[in-house]
């Protein structure tokens, strides 16, 4: 049956893809720099003569020395603007545009792997670096937290007191959060990437989009756009520190970025399944 | 290469099929409500009994001022002059929220920041208050007769705000429902109150009266010519059944400042907050009502950002927005009402 064969393939391509993604050497270093945000957050303030006093530093900062565990919620809040998408830039952007521009798109394409499945692909792994960013800064601020701070009971914004098992869920909430955001961006880089042979110029177009979104979203002018642009819930998940959850951003958060990924998924169809690959 | 254009159908559907979605949901119709004078859909209101519910709100405010940022520390102010800056806050940002009305006396108000939350919490007679931002809490007892006052908390809600303006407004103004709304996906009553003077900036405030439990879902206040309104409250999210009971026991977290505040009722009042010899005194009825408020502190007007904010006009500096007029006059008091400047002069010169 050509159907389960192609089947098949499409799996041992996810598989090679995934093993190339994780065996790069830039991959490692991208996942060591955004490790290093949580590390370095919890070393500085254990060394600090004074812990922060409420509303000092970056939002939550004051609660990591509670509980440890607010050491991975406050890297998040400082990697998702800027550090997070950049590295999900470098993935997505590099793509198809990074095998075009080596040269090994068209080994790819002669494989019985045809180009939807190697978009499906590509865009898979990209997800799964989604995943291993966000849980790799999560992580490693729990771990670096709980070693440094111990873990005890966790205040949440509502003034309320919450217990360890919560603030594990929550925080593994947060992080979800954090990684359906990525999944928008991780799309129009896809799409981007379609676009050029050239990596470095896709990478750095999607990471100029994600400052270029965000810095519209601080117009007010421009408020009617705001609720779509895919930055808009970045920092939306204070609302997960709330008591009870407010559920509301979470889920306009992920309608908002399925509809990136099919809007964008499917313009990445648009120009991957007619352009000509010449190298 | 005929076929090449199929390939960019999907990005051509995938946008229809967005914007119809979005499209369907915002219309998808209120059911309609029996007819209902004006009348009767006043007294649904007022009648209505005690609902427990949680709902999440929304507040936009745009009354031609530029926004102030929550938290403006004013240089050297205090008292009155960090209380105008805070009411004007409250006046000239957004603010979304949640409230939660257990039983008879129990509430939660929950003001949102981007990364912190104020929380006014009621539970028979122990109110408390928590700003996430300071980490602060402050407790109070209310006296067994303040009955009352066990609402104050709610005071940025439809609810609040729409008996408020009933109580007001009521013996001067025309009433009038509109067609049908749909506010957090419940049909309700447009109750439209048009003021009977011209002597006001107010064009009309319009009140959503659920069509089922009375409950006011959404204020509107429109101010005199304008299409778009000025103030808007609104449910987004409204759910009838009773919050959970623990939500109402508030225990201030480890290591917050905590304050016992002394009971008198003032102390709730938030943004009116006076002490006794402050309270202001009001001049004329309903609409053209001007509350005139003794700041006994000169200073207050050569704060740099009141200073910015006003112009300096007949008798004292001028903060105008669509819907208020504040008129901070030459000997320090401060006279607020919703009518044009003129009025304020009249009644700063009469007094």
């Amino acid at each position: 049956m050509p159907g389960e064969k192609s089947r098949t393939h499409g799996g041992a391509l996810l598989v090679s893809e995934l093993r190339v993604l994780f065996r790069r050497r830039r991959t490692w270093a991208m996942l060591a720099a955004l490790a290093s945000i949580p590390v370095l957050m919890a070393v500085v303030v254990r060394l600090s003569a004074e812990p922060p006093g409420p509303g000092e530093g970056p939002p939550f900062l004051d609660q990591v020395t509670n509980n440890g565990m607010f050491v991975a919620v406050t890297a998040l809040v400082l990697t998702t603007p800027l550090f997070l998408p950049l590295t999900v830039a470098v993935v997505s952007g590099d793509a198809i545009a990074g095998e075009a521009s080596l040269g090994t798109l068209r080994y790819l394409l002669v494989a019985p792997a045809g180009r939807v499945r190697l978009l499906v692909v590509k865009y898979a792994s990209a997800v799964a670096f989604c995943l291993a960013a966000s849980g790799t800064v999560l992580l490693t601020g729990w771990a670096i937290g709980a070693a440094l701070f111990g873990t005890g009971e966790a205040t949440l914004l509502s003034g309320d007191t919450i217990g360890v098992g919560d603030a594990v869920v929550r925080s593994l909430l947060v992080g979800a959060h954090v990684t359906i955001c990525m999944l928008g961006l991780a799309a129009v880089g896809l799409f981007i990437s379609t676009l050029t042979d050239a990596g470095v110029g896709a990478m750095a177009a999607v990471a100029v989009l994600t400052i270029v979104a965000q810095v519209l979203g601080q117009l007010d002018q421009l408020a009617w756009l705001h609720p779509w642009l895919f930055t808009h819930h970045w920092l939306a998940f204070a609302d997960l520190l709330r008591e009870p959850i407010v559920w509301t951003s979470f889920m306009q958060n992920a309608l908002l970025q399925a509809a990136y990924v099919a809007f964008f998924g499917a313009l990445a169809y648009g120009r991957f399944s007619t352009k000509d690959v010449l190298s | 290469m005929a076929r090449t254009w199929s390939r960019w159908l999907p990005a051509a559907v995938v946008p229809l099929v967005i914007a119809g979605s979005v499209a369907f949901a915002a219309q998808a119709g209120a059911e309609d409500l029996p007819e209902r004078s004006p009348g009767d859909v006043l007294a649904l209101l007022a009648d209505r009994g005690h609902q427990p519910f949680s709902g999440e709100f929304e507040q936009t405010s745009d009354v031609g001022l530029p926004q102030l940022p929550g938290g403006v520390e004013v240089p050297g102010g205090d008292g009155d002059a960090a209380a105008v800056t805070s009411a004007l806050e409250a006046l000239t940002s957004d603010h979304t929220g949640r409230v939660f009305v257990g039983e008879e006396h129990q509430a939660r108000l929950q003001v949102f920041d981007t990364f912190g939350e104020r929380d006014v919490i009621v539970n028979g007679s122990d109110v408390w208050v928590y700003e996430s931002a300071e980490n602060a809490a402050a407790h109070t007892t209310l006296p067994a007769d303040a009955g009352d006052h066990a609402t104050t908390g709610e005071q940025l809600t439809p609810d609040a705000i729409a008996d408020r303006v009933v109580e007001a407004a009521v013996p001067t103004t025309e009433l009038s429902v509109r067609e049908d709304v749909e506010v957090a996906g419940r049909a309700a009553y447009d109750l439209v109150l048009t003021p009977r003077t011209d002597a006001t900036l107010v064009g009309e405030v319009a009140i959503a009266v659920d069509g089922e439990t009375g409950q006011p879902l959404q204020v509107t206040v429109t101010a005199r010519g304008e299409q778009a309104p000025a103030f808007r409250v609104a449910y987004t999210l409204l759910d009838l059944t009773a919050p959970d009971a623990d939500l109402f026991a508030f225990t201030p977290p480890a290591g917050a400042d905590v304050e016992e505040v002394s009971p008198p009722a003032e102390a709730l009042q938030g943004d009116e907050t006076r002490s006794p010899d402050h309270e202001p005194t009001v001049i004329g009825t309903g609409w053209e009502s001007v509350a005139i408020i003794e700041a006994g502190e000169r200073a207050l007007a050569d704060q740099p950002l009141l200073t910015q904010l006003t112009s300096a006009v007949d008798g004292g500096r001028l903060l105008s927005t669509d819907l208020v007029n504040v008129l901070i006059a030459d000997d320090g008091r401060v006279l607020v009402g919703a009518v044009p400047l003129e009025r304020l002069q009249a009644a700063a010169g009469s007094e």
